[in-house]
């Protein structure tokens, strides 16, 4: 594949430059958006970062500024400011006091609550849009202290490894069982493909939402079950408070992504089944191997590499639980049972404007899962069977 | 002979009750596999006394479409669905148009840097998106993006899982053609979209889907990104659906199946693509 370096002509010259074409506007947008956020993340969790108002694109530039003192001595506001603005109740004569003593001034609309800032620059007037600046200051590690030292951030991670590290294996396990099942050449895979891919494609919030009717203590179909299920066996089963008791909120939200990932976890792992050549079967059974013999010595080894794969991603995917959490409880949960790392990380950013943190304890979750990563990678690596 | 007629007995007993254990499974996972959503639908047609009755009542009598129209016009649905559909499509042909060249690009020219934008672009996959919301954050602050459409279709006008599954679709086009073509004075451009991109239809229609339906979901970087009725999407205009009317759960649910059905329509017709996409997602 790779030619050596002296055999690199003008051809391979030429079609670099053309290759780094056509790739630019994948690289602009992953530039921007992934990979330099990417190092940003970092950098910013060693920083004490605060949001400012400060003014952002012109709207106006009245150039002559005599001309808004007539305006406004008529008691009017000038033309250019008031379509610039779209500010309504501003007082004309206040607006020129102020803008005599100030040399910016800040007018919020109302309506819209857009800010504007108006700055006087000799004659000239400019008015702005405002928009949010930001003022970072280098702290050190005092970012990540602070996340260490803070026990809702303990609590988030132990929330957070207690639901990845039951609910990967669990879906796993139940995946490759469907799976088994499915490979055994049964009627009707078309509709079990459309009921176990469903929950994998629809909104995730559509879906909680069912969920959080599905555990209303009351009315939810969840008790009625297993009240229903109690009751043959002779057993009084009390209404589980699903979403307000701690002990069942992880359960709770266990069981929702469990439902929600088997099906498309089992549809891969079916797909690697189906991949398998035959010759490996007819030799095993050659060889006297019983169904379950042949299952455990061909079909899950042959299967390693799929399910190194869906380890990894779900593994990625569940440390990231977030909006399950956000709808399902519309809060961290009783006694932030339901508190996982990226809500902290949510709740630290955009509602209490500490970036810096939030920075830090999204770095930290990065760094738990690159390592768990490479661990899987080097560890399992050795384990998987590749066809071939 | 007869211990021959006697074991394959046996074996044919044994093999039925091993297929009445299997189907039995099976059913037992489609019923709750599609517990939930049939649960959701059911209860959009209830009226709330239906809807709270224990034992549960399994279908809906007189069925309440009523509530369609109650549940829509409860909330501005109409700004949230065409926010939906427009970012939707908008980033999907975004996603199409640059991963195109660049899977084209990867799978079949030999040029400098190529594997270590292989093993970058790879890379990307490992970062979990999250980590990235604050950085972003202030980066669409900065670009003056905040409350934007720019902000919703932009940063997804790319993406490394329609470039590596179109790669793969590349890559077994016959080097031979491109050959030929160059030969009759073709240029890359006009053959990697006159001749090579018919060739990899199945594929694009594959990442165009995966591409709409992620994008029709999104909800987390909306509303981190926005905060205005205007720019919406319908998983953030459930959730303060959600917020505003509480517990009434048909109307609740007849919003959420609103916001299914465009998914369900789309599935319906492209099952096929769907199921390749993830069959090939896991080999790779």
């Amino acid at each position: 594949m790779r030619l050596p370096a002296l055999r690199r002509g003008r051809r391979f010259w030429w079609d670099t430059v053309e290759a780094y074409v056509y790739l630019l506007p994948t690289l602009a947008v992953l530039g921007l958006f992934t990979f330099y956020p990417f190092v940003n993340a970092f950098i910013y969790s060693v920083y004490d970062i605060r949001t400012r108002t400060v003014p952002g694109p012109v709207l106006h530039v009245a150039a002559d500024s005599t001309a808004w003192v007539t305006d406004l001595a008529r008691g009017r506001i000038p033309e250019g400011l008031s379509d610039a603005l779209r500010v309504r109740g501003v007082d004309p004569h206040e607006l020129w006091v102020r803008l005599r003593q100030a040399d910016r001034w800040v007018v919020k609309d109302e309506a819209s609550g857009q800010e504007y800032i108006i700055v006087r620059e000799g004659e000239e007037l400019r008015v702005h849009q405002a928009t949010t600046g930001w003022a970072m200051e280098s702290v050190g590690w005092a970012n990540f202290t602070r996340a260490f030292q803070d026990p809702d951030f303990r609590k988030a991670l132990v929330n957070t490894s207690v639901y990845v590290g039951v609910s990967v294996p669990t879906t796993l396990v139940l995946a490759l069982l469907l799976a088994t099942l499915l490979h055994r050449g049964v009627r009707g895979k078309a509709f079990f493909r459309l009921t176990s891919f469903l929950p994998y494609i629809t909104p995730v919030v559509a879906i909680t939402m069912v969920w959080a009717w599905i555990y209303d203590r009351n009315f939810g179909l969840l008790n009625y079950f297993l009240r229903s299920v109690g009751s043959l066996f002779g057993v009084e089963v009390s209404l589980i408070n699903w979403l307000n008791d701690p002990r069942y909120v992880m359960p709770a939200l266990i069981v929702m992504n469990v439902w929600r990932f088997v099906g498309y976890q089992a549809l891969i792992l079916l797909a690697g089944m189906q991949g398998i050549d035959r010759e490996y079967y007819e030799a095993a059974r050659v060889d006297g191997a019983g169904a379950f013999g042949v299952w455990r010595k061909i079909t899950v080894p042959l299967l390693t590499p799929q399910m190194f794969f869906l380890l990894i991603i779900s593994l990625i995917g569940s440390f990231k639980i977030f909006e399950e959490v956000l709808i399902l409880l519309q809060g961290p949960g009783p006694q932030k049972s339901g508190l996982t790392v990226v809500y902290y990380v949510f709740t630290k950013a955009f509602d209490s404007g500490h970036y810096g943190l939030a920075s830090a304890a999204s770095v930290i979750l990065f760094a738990i899962i690159f390592a768990l990563s490479l661990f899987q990678l080097t560890v399992t690596q050795r384990r998987v069977h590749y066809e071939r | 002979m007869s211990g021959h007629r006697v074991r394959a007995d046996a074996y044919l007993l044994r093999r039925g009750m091993g297929l009445v254990a299997v189907y039995g499974l099976l059913l037992l996972t489609v019923v709750v596999m599609a517990m939930p959503l049939f649960w959701m639908i059911t209860t959009s047609l209830k009226d709330i006394y239906q809807a709270l009755r224990i034992p549960p009542q399994w279908i809906p009598n007189p069925p309440q479409w009523g509530n369609y129209p109650a549940a829509w016009n409860a909330a501005p649905f109409g700004i949230y669905f065409w926010n939906s559909f427009f970012l939707a499509i908008t980033t999907t042909v975004g996603d199409v148009i640059t991963s195109i060249p660049a899977a084209y690009v990867l799978a079949k020219m030999t040029f400098l840097g190529r594997g270590l934008l292989l093993s970058l672009l790879l890379g990307t996959l490992m970062i979990p998106g999250q980590m990235l919301l604050v950085p972003s954050f202030i980066l669409i602050n900065r670009l003056g993006w905040y409350n934007t459409y720019w902000a919703l279709i932009i940063p997804w006008t790319a993406g490394v899982f329609g470039i590596f599954l179109l790669r793969q679709f590349f890559k077994t086009i016959p080097d031979e053609l491109w050959d030929s073509a160059r030969i009759d004075g073709c240029s890359r451009l006009r053959y990697m979209f006159q001749i090579a991109v018919p060739l990899v239809r199945p594929g694009i229609a594959t990442v165009a889907l995966f591409k709409f339906v992620g994008s029709w979901n999104a909800f987390l970087w909306v509303i981190i990104m926005t905060d205005k009725v205007g720019l919406r999407t319908v998983p953030v205009g459930l959730r303060f659906f959600m917020m505003d009317i509480g517990t009434d759960y048909p109307r609740l649910m007849a919003a959420a199946t609103m916001a299914i059905v465009p998914v369900l329509i789309l599935f319906a017709f492209a099952q096929r693509q769907f199921i390749q996409g993830i069959a090939r997602t896991g080999i790779k």
